[in-house]
């Protein structure tokens, strides 16, 4: 439905995203992952029309678009910091669109009632419409700012960090609902944000941006299990990567194990899950990887320990408390860190996974 | 009990200020406004002769109704003139750096004295000035215009320069705090240009405009020395009136001036203000 082609964006010389090409179906809820400043942003504008591409083709249902100004894209665009009108109550906020559209505005006042109604119904606002935005929750502007984009029947609904401003609790709780109203409405969502939980648990498919470029994309149970590269990896938050001298020493950790040494040998870095590690007392006949305990984080339903190496670096190891039992471990303690040779993935000098 | 003591004690010198040098004189310039005012004297005992002199002479009334009509057609004009002048600044000028060099650049005719800016139009408007003189250079004319000057026009000609900067800076302020992101949904949701400024920009530029006139209010009505400069003394407004009959000791009469002049910018200020809620606003 929506074709990303070759597009590329520089800002005086800047390359801010270069040869950017994916798709995304009907019905299909994509998720953008990227650190703050990746360009993930810029490649929103660039679709919704807010920004023109330098090189490049943006195709919707097989349309070029590019000439499009942004108003006839028939593409729906959600801020970041919502966007909300200050000035109107969040009734006139979302019939905004119906209102005021060069295209095809609707005079009819019944019509865009019954159209605002409906809509504040889809995302549970009822009661709220002749409340001005400085009276609503932070949860509620950012159901207010969608409404307003999705009462307009856009064919594809681009989410800027749509939850980035709302605490863990209603964060966990949109999760949810902007599925549903996806579902509901039987539109594409693309949903682009700097959490991986995030970005894992919405997507039905799930890029990954770095420096401007998309390093990977596929179905988030592959992009999370096999990284085909290291920036991916590194994106995930959930690897230990080791290089250099550390490398050598997670090799020979590894040989101990069972992993191949025919791998082994053309591998540069390799990546350890945080949750496949183990860690144990440092005793006569134990082997592994020596690190110090510094500190550990309980963060509810798993435990973060930080262990940092003999050269500095810091390695996490994640424990699931239905797992495990949380560890009694003394603060600066050596211990062995130990992992499974299946737990590791190794990756050439050009950084991709090696098969 | 400590904190309330605390708090009174901070606001003191403020209440004591305010109370001795706005409040009290007020009160003064209403209540000699009743006093009884003789040719050479002026004693505290109560009359409305000089309200009675002031509504029903035609002179007094009519200066009244001139500095309304003046005051009002300047108004007008430095909205006009000074919005597209905000807009531009804070809306299309998007370096913060150059956006305040350009409202520097509207105040530097404050660096020289009043005076001296009211006097300086009298060699631009004259029947031999600068305006008149390229005017009839490039064959627009072929004799000076000679309506320019000591005129009422020349009067708010000097005004709206004088006072135009006072209507830029509060109107450029809010509209380059309006944020981007507003007029991006704006266009996003299908508004053309036309419609993002007089549905996003101008509504939320209104505490601007506000403040704006509300500076350009209370300047304007009371002045008296633009008038007197460029319109030869033939155009008095109540501020001119003040002046003369402070001057020709008559007390009572320039309070009666003076109460109606602050009355009429009391009415305008409160309008203005229940039109947009500043506190909420800004």
């Amino acid at each position: 439905m929506l074709e990303v082609r070759s597009v590329s964006k520089s800002f005086a010389g800047a390359l801010a995203m270069r040869d950017i090409s994916f798709e995304v179906q009907e019905n299909e809820y994509v998720t953008l992952l990227g650190s703050s400043g990746s360009g993930k942003s810029v490649l929103l504008r660039v679709i919704a029309g807010l920004l023109q591409p330098d090189d490049g083709e943006v195709i919707l249902h097989g349309e070029r678009i590019n000439e499009l100004p942004c108003h006839e894209r028939e593409i729906g665009f959600v801020q970041q910091k919502y966007a909300l009108f200050p000035h109107l109550n969040v009734f006139d906020n979302i019939a905004f669109g119906l209102r005021h559209s060069a295209a095809n505005a609707i005079s009819d006042e019944t019509v865009i009632r019954k159209k605002v109604m409906e809509i504040l119904e889809l995302v549970g606002l009822v009661g709220q419409e002749n409340k001005m935005t400085g009276q609503i929750s932070g949860g509620q502007k950012q159901r207010v700012s969608l409404a307003r984009t999705l009462v307009t029947g856009p064919k594809i609904c681009l989410l800027d960090e749509p939850l980035g401003a709302l605490d863990a609790n209603l964060r966990e709780r949109m999760t949810i609902e902007l599925q549903n109203i996806r579902k509901e409405l039987g539109i594409s969502f693309m949903h682009v944000t700097g959490n991986e939980f995030e970005a894992l648990a919405m997507g039905q498919k799930m890029l990954v941006m770095s420096d401007g470029k998309i390093v990977q994309q596929g179905d988030p149970q592959s992009l999370y299990s096999s990284p085909r590269d290291l920036t991916t990896a590194k994106s995930m938050h959930s690897f230990n990567i080791f290089s250099g001298d550390r490398m050598a020493d997670c090799l020979e950790a590894a040989i101990s194990k069972g992993a191949p040494k025919a791998k082994i040998a053309k591998a540069s870095h390799c990546a350890v899950r945080m949750d496949g590690i183990d860690i144990v007392a440092k005793t006569g006949r134990a082997t592994g990887l020596a690190a110090t305990f510094i500190t550990s984080e309980f963060l509810g339903n798993k435990i973060i320990y930080f262990l940092q190496l003999e050269d500095g670096q810091i390695c996490e190891v994640e424990d699931h408390m239905s797992l495990k039992e949380p560890k009694n471990l003394t603060a600066n303690s050596m211990y062995l860190l130990n992992w499974d040779a299946a737990n590791i993935l190794f990756y050439d000098n050009n950084e991709q996974l090696m098969s | 009990m400590r904190s309330n003591k605390g708090t009174w004690l901070l606001l003191a010198p403020g209440m004591l200020w305010i109370l001795l040098f706005l409040i009290a004189p007020l009160l003064m310039m209403v209540y000699v406004s009743f006093w009884t005012q003789t040719t050479f004297a002026i004693k505290p005992d109560l009359t409305v002769q000089s309200w009675v002199n002031f509504l029903g002479s035609e002179i007094y009334f009519g200066a009244l109704l001139r500095t309304i009509r003046i005051w009002f057609t300047v108004l007008v004009i430095t909205l006009l003139v000074g919005y597209p002048v905000a807009l531009f600044i804070g809306q299309f000028i998007k370096n913060k750096t150059l956006q305040t060099a350009l409202l520097v650049t509207c105040v530097i005719p404050f660096w020289t004295s009043f005076l001296i800016r009211v006097l300086a139009w009298r060699p631009m408007l004259g029947k031999e000035g600068a305006i008149n003189i390229l005017l009839q250079k490039f064959g627009f004319i072929d004799a000076p215009i000679e309506v320019l000057l000591f005129t009422e026009l020349s009067v708010i000609i000097g005004m709206v320069q004088i006072y135009v900067v006072f209507m830029v800076g509060p109107i450029a302020f809010m509209i380059g705090r309006i944020d981007e992101s507003l007029i991006e949904s704006a266009r996003d949701l299908g508004a053309s240009a036309r419609t993002i400024f007089t549905r996003i920009i101008l509504p939320l530029s209104m505490p601007g405009v506000i403040v704006g006139a509300i500076f350009v209010t209370v300047m304007v009505l009371g002045e008296f020395a633009t008038a007197s400069a460029l319109s030869g003394r033939k155009v008095n407004l109540l501020g001119n009136i003040i002046i003369t009959q402070v001057g020709s000791l008559k007390w009572a009469f320039a309070a009666v001036a003076g109460v109606v002049l602050t009355f009429v910018m009391a009415v305008f200020v409160a309008i203005m203000l229940r039109i947009v809620n500043l506190r909420n606003q800004i």
